[in-house]
């Protein structure tokens, strides 16, 4: 048995719990404001979608989410690394990145009402030509990811809350389509947004630093 | 052979690359990416498409499409006329940068965004053009950040409504794909024309969703703000005018001209009553460009009249009153060290040429007589109170909360110098301020110098294909 017949069998096997994880992923990428947990939420759902897209797409392109995913978090990594270094100085906790626009409790209220929702209008949402699992999936994941536009201003919650969005559109997209062209744009288009976002998140995580090196001038000026 | 799309695309990013090493020699690489925009835009107008000709001892032809994997660039005569317009006023925008102090990188990423127009334009097949507009927010928030820790709001926006779209038009491409199966259900049309509706909203954003442009204009440098706004407005709209003639049904199933319509009065009014309460030249500037976007619309809405020929010369006029007032506020952001209205005092005498060329920027993005928009505008709400006259006198509502912003703006600049340290604006600025101005009376005076330029245009534009 080839490692790739392994993948495809165990995505086969373990569809229920992978779903659940990859939903639990999403949460955690919502959730807490520590980026190291954001960024294991956004590495377990690439890995449980790259498991779930194995059952539509073939094992060398399902494989790719993985991969994308992989590098999305490293680039996402060297940022908050940089950040983490720079927010050691002299800033207080409040200050320091990430700063989030609400509570965690807020957040965690918020996921939970989504959650009531999801579980009243789930059987109610119909896709064409997705499987049950699949389409409660997509539909968490699309809600997760809304829910994370909302309510997060800081980009690296946003900008993974959007590729949550994007990674259940995916399984919507190649249940439909099986084409070798959109799986490489799709995989390209995330790799290029996970780019972006690392950018976004050391331009917005330095504007502290900046003026708390702002004020320490106007303080040795005085 | 060398094909017409592969010259031009590896002209501009060949260029971008070496632009990008000169880039610290900042009037070199302005210079530069100014003249190679100007030259590929004088190559794409003169060169005829029919036929192969020889350049520098090789064979080009422009017309000849460039294929890979099902994928086809195609120059057609309006992304010609599309190309020649946006690589001019790229090379406008990269001498106004230079002289306003717009960010070193604004001149090779400036041209990679050209080249990811360009390729939207010239993409087929349509659906997957989308996905080429986000690749070119992406390049554009390098731009908007211009390598500033800060507020990434604008960025943000940027790059997140067209990213919500891309799903929109890939499902719409299936069920376009499912429609021939079955000719005689008519519900994947319905599906697909909602759903590229949707897309179209999200690539577009009009009111409620243009909080970009404002988010943009508050936090990056004024030239290329708007550079990002002309260059990618041109080309959505450019893609939703070749979608339209493509798909005849998606016009018929969610009549799109209607709801093209509505969003644009809306976003008209909504820019122009929020521009009147600013207190910042760069949120004017965001709230005005706005309202003027949101007439373009309304101008696209009634292209089944003559709406089309004055899409084109709003587009045109549109253009020079955004880059004036872009070098008057960014002129006046940089002397002044601050936008902020209870900053500006004493601006006028300091910077006299900046003033003016704010004061006609803003005056002419109002649609006053003697600038350059007044006809364009005149004869859109001419065509507009054919359809409903109540549409006119909230496009006037609009422009009166511009008005009044600008007028506050005038206002601020006047009066004593707060700190006398103010330099006094350089010539290049005061020669470019100048020449804006001059054209933009010239245009409003004679009105008919663009009958040309748009009639060139007009015939492509409706006969566009696949």
């Amino acid at each position: 048995m080839t490692i790739f017949e392994l993948y495809r069998q165990m995505g086969l096997l373990v569809g229920l719990p992978v779903a659940i994880l990859a939903g639990l992923g999403a949460v955690l990428i919502v959730v807490p404001r520590d980026w190291r947990a954001v960024l294991f939420g956004y590495a377990m759902l690439s890995v449980m979608l790259s498991l779930l897209l194995s059952r539509v797409l073939p094992i060398e392109w399902a494989l790719l989410q993985t991969i994308v995913g992989g590098l999305i978090a490293v680039m996402i990594f060297l940022s908050a690394g940089e950040l983490r270094n720079v927010s050691r100085r002299q800033i207080r906790w409040s200050e320091r990145w990430p700063q989030m626009a609400s509570l965690t409790s807020f957040r965690l209220i918020a996921t939970t009402l989504a959650a009531i929702a999801y579980y009243i209008l789930r059987d109610r949402v119909t896709l064409p030509g997705v499987q049950p699992l699949f389409r409660d999936t997509i539909v968490w994941l699309a809600m997760m990811g809304v829910l994370g536009l909302a309510l997060h201003t800081e980009p690296m919650h946003a900008g993974l809350s959007l590729l949550t969005l994007l990674g259940g559109f995916e399984l919507l997209l190649f249940t439909l389509v099986q084409g070798r062209l959109v799986v490489g744009l799709m995989m390209s288009l995330q790799l290029m947004l996970g780019l972006a976002i690392a950018y976004l998140v050391l331009s917005h995580g330095l504007a502290p630093t900046v003026k708390a090196e702002a004020a320490d001038l106007a303080d040795f000026a005085q | 052979m060398i094909t017409g799309p592969a010259l031009l695309l590896a002209l501009l990013l060949v260029g971008a690359a070496l632009i990008y090493l000169l880039r610290r020699m900042e009037a070199i690489a302005a210079i530069s990416a100014a003249a190679l925009a100007t030259i590929i835009a004088i190559g794409l107008w003169k060169l005829p498409t029919a036929m192969p000709v020889r350049l520098a001892g090789r064979t080009v032809w422009l017309g000849r499409p460039l294929e890979w994997n099902g994928l086809s660039l195609v120059l057609t005569p309006a992304a010609q006329a599309l190309l020649v317009y946006l690589l001019l006023t790229g090379a406008i925008a990269f001498i106004l940068g230079w002289r306003t102090y717009q960010g070193r990188t604004f001149y090779p990423f400036g041209l990679v965004l050209l080249a990811c127009w360009a390729t939207v334009a010239l993409l087929q097949p349509l659906l997957i053009a989308p996905f080429v507009i986000v690749l070119a927010s992406i390049v554009a928030i390098f731009l908007i950040q211009a390598g500033r820790p800060g507020n990434t709001r604008g960025a943000w926006y940027q790059l997140l409504f067209p990213t919500l779209a891309v799903p929109f038009f890939l499902i719409a491409a299936w069920y376009i794909n499912l429609a021939p199966l079955n000719p005689d259900d008519l519900a994947p049309y319905r599906i697909a024309g909602w759903l590229l509706v949707i897309g179209f909203i999200l690539l577009l954003q009009p009111a409620p969703l243009a909080v970009a442009v404002p988010a943009i204009a508050g936090h990056a440098p004024p030239v290329v703000a708007v550079f990002l706004w002309i260059g990618g407005q041109a080309v959505t709209l450019f893609l939703l005018q070749r979608f339209l003639v493509t798909y005849p049904w998606m016009a018929a199933t969610v009549d799109s001209a209607r709801w093209l319509l509505w969003l644009g009065v809306l976003t008209a009014v909504l820019g122009g009553l929020l521009a009147a309460v600013q207190d910042r030249l760069g949120r004017l500037l965001g709230y005005a460009g706005v309202f003027d976007y949101g007439i373009l619309l309304v101008a696209m809405a009634l292209r089944g009249t003559a709406g089309l020929p004055t899409a084109v010369w709003l587009l045109l006029t549109r253009t020079l009153a955004l880059l004036t007032f872009a070098l008057g506020a960014a002129a006046l952001r940089h002397y002044m060290e601050s936008d902020r209205f209870d900053r500006l005092a004493g601006a006028a005498s300091r910077l006299p040429w900046a003033v003016a060329a704010l004061l006609a920027g803003g005056l002419a993005l109002v649609g006053m007589p003697l600038s350059a928009q007044f006809a364009s505008r005149w004869a859109l709400l001419q065509l507009l109170a054919e359809n409903d006259t109540r549409w006119v006198l909230l496009i006037s509502l609009g422009g009166c909360g511009v008005l009044i912003g600008v007028i506050r703006a005038g206002r601020a600049c006047f009066g004593s110098l707060s700190e006398s340290e103010v330099e006094r604006e350089s010539f290049g600025i005061a020669a470019l301020a100048f020449t804006l101005v001059l054209v933009s009376v010239l245009l409003g005076v004679f009105p008919q110098l663009l009958t040309g330029p748009v009639a060139a245009v007009i015939m492509p534009l409706s006969i566009l294909g696949p």
